[in-house]
């Protein structure tokens, strides 16, 4: 970059102003759905792109650092750009997957390669393409080694994750819901912290394995028994009780994993504490959200009774593990640890509220996600600050931080009320819309799981209180660098979509009503 | 023209056979007559001259004049199942040669027989997979098992490899002794040896009262403990770990790809075509032989440290995800099997080549899991191709493995063989544990010790580049290899 300051921004300026052109140019050509065999090309050049990208990184030279770098982050922030012209031109009154692309895969097996999203994949779609840039951000200058093998991991990350919120296909859902593993082992494994870092990685790849093989069988047997695995036919099928049971337990024992709940939730801590915040922040944002989104889009639809009959476990269970893991918080002594176990506390919340199988509690589940989503990430964003400067986790090393990083402290602070569910920030609409919706199914666990929110203020305040006030701790406390530049600009948008999902969500539930409605309406839940 | 009109057109069906028999003495007659070479480059020499013979074989199996036919009196018959398996076999022979011309120069192998025993060992297989009658098969597995007992023990200054090649021959001949018996009880109980009498003659036997057929079952039994033993299947695996260890590695890369090919096959054809009708009997046979070697290959591989034996255990354990194809007795079953193989084929094709070309500091061949660590700065290309071969073998998504994986597992379920897919599952888990400990140490250890790493030799890099490129292919585009093998497995039952 040899170019001056002011050629360098107007370079940028004048290479966005093109890229949004041709954007918007790509994206009304490709409404044109008729001229294209396969239905809309959107998404798949939306999934594909950062596998393109990552493809073109492995062409660049091993020295030229900065250049891998701005091509990974402006890939994805393409892909952002790109991902947010779905959400323009979302028909938020239909209930119907849109923008469906259709494409042969396994002919002889008829297995074919379906994409599309409804009102509920379609945040989805977009938060993992908002966290992507932000990932790639966190490690500018804190990766040293293996840089580009980094950024690869992390835009294939990004096309598996997508890819699972698009797939209408059971089988290939599968596919990439477990293909998430591969980099996400590799990146705790090696940009990981410390040595316990190889157990942290072998207990989220074999906790996660060990639990989707049975949803494989149970994909399979339905294969077997239906001859297809598109998700449009099979919702229309109707299986037996008994099979319907199987195959409900058979997906739990997957997605209970990956929410995570409570005697399988071991993985999510070690895996938290010892990734790197990248990590953290993708495993909080994104991975946390494949399980409950693969309750709300399978095991709800396809199997209603089986729904209804394991309805208690789900909330004994959920229940446990909110007032469980909320207590745990308060005793660890590892900043991120205690993030981590207020995760699994929320996703617990979240599992309450798409069970209690009415409109509110799916849609505050669903504003949850996203909620959780957005503050989650950003709070481990801040630990990452923090370890940066200081190499160090513990809780006792730090106090005082509000002298020596007051920007940090503010943001620090915003993000903990998030966390708590204060009114006006994403979480509390979320929460509120979850608990309102379990009251109606169930008055005990409503209230059971509304200590749960007390007790996160509990945690929160708490962390909050050891960390920035108190008197500084010089002996541990040597640096003084607030937050930089590049940080602000990495919790920014973090910012502005917790304030604006909690001040005016409508936005927000706009899009999901349709899908929700015909979601409740087709398992006849109500 | 007299000796002509006895087989009339018989001998068009061997073509490619004869060529390789042909070539094979010609090589042998080359190699004796040509005068010592100071530089000792003659098993490289004999070895190209071995990979043109071969390519021509498959050229001539290719657009050979017969497609479908059987001949020698019913001793041979070719159709399109057995010449698919002749090319798959005949590619991974290449493949195989290619991977250790440059090995064996390093390790002092220098007697060129080596690659004309490969080649007579190909003729054997090539005529194994066509064969069509008890005694055919007989002989040329005993052809193909005596060009190996010769192959294993070839580096004769090492200990280990004169142990392997001996025990190699031990068990060998004692399970070619249980193959023959079995084929002996078979002809007494029924005075054939041809496959298809036999399936005549079988056939709707399952639904009549047989007064006598305990001998054929007896025979059925040795039979298939026989094809055990050469699969090394697991109750009857003891001996491929310490052959596959003690071998040259490139011997091993061989064993443990090529024959499998064949005598699957092989297997495949005898039990689903001949005696397809007593299904009910050899089924439990091969299920506990396939839920047997699941678990020794996914537990047995976890204690390993040598990279040798770690590659016999998962062989072992591949080997019982392709039984399970071949117990569902289906057509669905048959074609996850033919895919299984073509993959599994391909990826332990790119972990033997990745295998062959490591050397630690020393110049030595790589024996440990350990000496492995450090290849992810030294050699990031190799390291990357290993990584995600290593997570194809484990079946992990989206990688080829699990496409075959996920294949054989349906094929079970819907031939109702539900243990077989829960074991193969939670197996798949387990071994996943130590496939993946590949990748901890090539990336998540801090190397103390530098690999020396010499560029590649170029036949090497296209050979471990071709097969890598197969299996991303495959995982991104599966639909050709389920199409052909559809094809197969359906003309097959036909």
């Amino acid at each position: 970059m040899l170019l001056p300051a002011s050629l360098r921004w107007i370079s940028s300026i004048g290479f966005w102003g093109l890229s949004a052109g041709v954007i918007y140019q790509y994206t009304m050509y490709c409404q044109e759905v008729n001229t294209f065999p396969g239905g809309s090309p959107l998404l798949i050049t939306i999934i594909l792109l950062p596998a393109l990208g990552a493809l073109a990184l492995t062409f660049i030279s091993d020295e030229n650092k900065q250049l891998q770098k701005v091509v990974a982050l402006n890939v994805s922030l393409i892909t952002f750009l790109l991902s947010l012209t779905l959400w323009i031109y979302f028909d938020s009154s239909v209930s119907d997957f849109q923008f469906v692309y259709h494409a042969n895969w396994l002919n002889s097996a008829n297995i074919h390669l379906t994409l599309g999203i409804d009102g509920i994949s379609l945040f989805f779609v977009i938060l993992s393409a908002l966290l992507i840039p932000i990932c790639i951000l966190t490690g500018w200058s804190s990766i040293q080694i293996y840089l580009r093998e980094y950024l690869i991991a992390l835009l294939m990350l990004e096309t598996c994750m997508m890819a699972v919120f698009c797939l209408l296909d059971v089988l290939l859902f599968y596919i990439f819901f477990e293909s998430v593993l591969i980099p996400m082992f590799i990146i705790i494994g090696v940009w990981g912290s410390r040595q316990r870092k190889i157990r942290a990685a072998y207990q989220l790849f074999l906790y996660t394995l060990l639990g989707s093989v049975l949803m494989l069988l149970a994909i399979l047997m339905i294969y077997y028994q239906t001859g297809t695995t598109d998700l449009q036919v099979l919702l229309t099928t109707e299986f037996s009780e008994s099979r319907q049971m199987l195959y409900w337990l058979a997906f739990f024992a997957s997605f209970a994993v990956k929410v995570p709940m409570v005697p399988v939730h071991l993985w999510l801590p070690e895996a938290h504490v010892e990734a790197p915040t990248a990590g953290s922040v993708i495993l909080a944002g994104i991975l946390l959200k494949l399980g409950t989104y693969g309750f709300l889009r399978f095991s709800i639809p396809l199997f209603p009774e089986a729904t209804l009959y394991f309805t208690p476990l789900v909330y004994t269970m959920s229940v446990v593990a909110i007032i469980y893991t909320s207590l745990t918080t308060v005793r660890q002594v590892d900043l991120k640890k205690i993030i981590a176990y207020s995760s699994v506390a929320h996703m617990n919340l979240v599992n309450l509220g798409m069970f209690s199988l009415n409109a509110q509690g799916v849609e505050g589940s669903l504003l949850l996600m996203l909620g959780h989503g957005l503050v989650s990430p950003a709070l481990f964003l801040c630990i990452g600050a923090l370890y940066d400067r200081h190499k160090t986790r513990l809780v006792r090393y730090y106090g005082g931080l509000v002298h020596t990083m007051p920007v940090f402290a503010a943001v620090f602070l915003f993000f903990t009320m998030g966390n708590i569910g204060l009114p006006g920030t994403s979480n509390f609409v979320g929460e509120f819309l979850v608990l309102a919706g379990c009251y109606q199914t169930n008055s005990i666990v409503g209230a059971l799981a509304t200590t749960g929110m007390i007790l996160a203020a509990a945690y929160a305040l708490w962390l909050y209180n050891r960390v920035v006030f108190g008197m500084p701790k010089p002996e541990y406390i040597n640096s003084f660098s607030d937050l930089n530049r590049r940080e602000l600009a990495m919790f920014l948008p973090l910012i502005i979509c917790t304030l604006w999902m909690g001040i005016y969500p409508e936005v927000f539930l706009n899009e999901m009503h349709a899908s929700v409605a015909s979601l409740i309406q087709h398992g006849s839940f109500r | 023209m007299d000796f002509l009109s006895l087989f009339e057109n018989d001998f068009l069906g061997i073509i490619p056979e004869s060529f390789i028999a042909f070539a094979a003495c010609l090589l042998l007659v080359y190699g004796v007559n040509v005068p010592e070479h100071p530089s000792n480059t003659l098993v490289v020499n004999v070895g190209w001259l071995t990979i043109l013979t071969l390519c021509t074989t498959i050229l001539l199996l290719v657009t050979g004049p017969v497609h479908e036919m059987v001949f020698f009196y019913n001793c041979l018959r070719i159709d399109s199942f057995s010449l698919f398996l002749q090319v798959i076999i005949l590619l991974s022979v290449i493949s195989v040669i290619l991977l250790s011309l440059d090995y064996l120069v390093r390790e002092g192998i220098h007697s060129f027989e080596y690659m004309v025993l490969i080649l007579l060992s190909s003729c054997s297989m090539l005529l194994m997979v066509a064969s069509y009658d008890l005694i055919g098969i007989y002989l040329t597995i005993e052809f193909q098992s005596l060009a190996f007992y010769v192959i294993a023990a070839s580096k004769q200054d090492s200990e280990f490899s004169t142990e392997a090649g001996l025990k190699y021959f031990v068990l060998g001949a004692f399970a070619s002794g249980i193959l023959l018996f079995g084929c002996t009880m078979i002809y007494g109980f029924t005075g054939l040896t041809n496959l298809e009498d036999l399936a005549k003659l079988l056939t709707g036997i399952a639904s009549m009262p047989v007064v006598s057929s305990s001998g054929l079952l007896v025979g059925i039994i040795f039979l298939c403990v026989g094809f055990m033993f050469k699969l090394t299947a697991a109750p009857f695996h003891m001996w491929a770990p310490d052959v596959y260890q003690g071998a040259p590695t490139s011997v091993t890369a061989f064993f443990a790809i090529c024959p499998k090919l064949a005598i699957l096959g092989l297997f495949a054809k005898i039990l689903l075509f001949t005696f397809y009708d007593l299904l009910n009997s050899w089924q439990s046979i091969l299920l506990l032989c396939s839920l047997a070697s699941m678990c020794v290959g996914a537990f047995g591989a976890l204690g390993q440290n040598d990279i040798k034996r770690l590659l016999a255990y998962s062989s072992i354990g591949h080997i019982g995800y392709l039984l399970i194809g071949l117990a569902c007795g289906t057509v669905d079953g048959l074609q996850s099997m033919l895919v299984y193989m073509v993959i599994y084929m391909t990826m332990s094709l790119t972990t033997f080549g990745v295998v062959l070309s490591i050397r630690t500091k020393n110049g030595k061949s790589i024996k440990n899991i350990q000496d492995l660590s450090g290849l992810a700065t030294s050699n990031p290309a190799l390291a990357i191709t290993l990584s995600l071969t290593m997570f194809s073998m484990a079946g992990i998504p989206p990688l080829a493995g699990f496409m075959s994986k996920f294949y054989l597992f349906f094929a079970a379920l819907s031939a109702s063989l539900y243990p077989l897919a829960v074991v193969g599952v939670l197996t798949s888990v387990v071994s996943s544990f130590y496939y993946i400990r590949f990748i901890k140490i090539m990336y998540f250890d801090k190397s103390e010790q530098t690999l020396q790493f010499e560029s590649l030799d170029a036949s090497k890099a296209w050979v471990i580049a071709t097969t890598m490129a197969v299996t991303v292919f495959l995982a991104a585009y599966p639909a050709p290899i389920f199409l052909m093998t559809e094809k197969l497995a359906l003309g097959f039952c036909i």
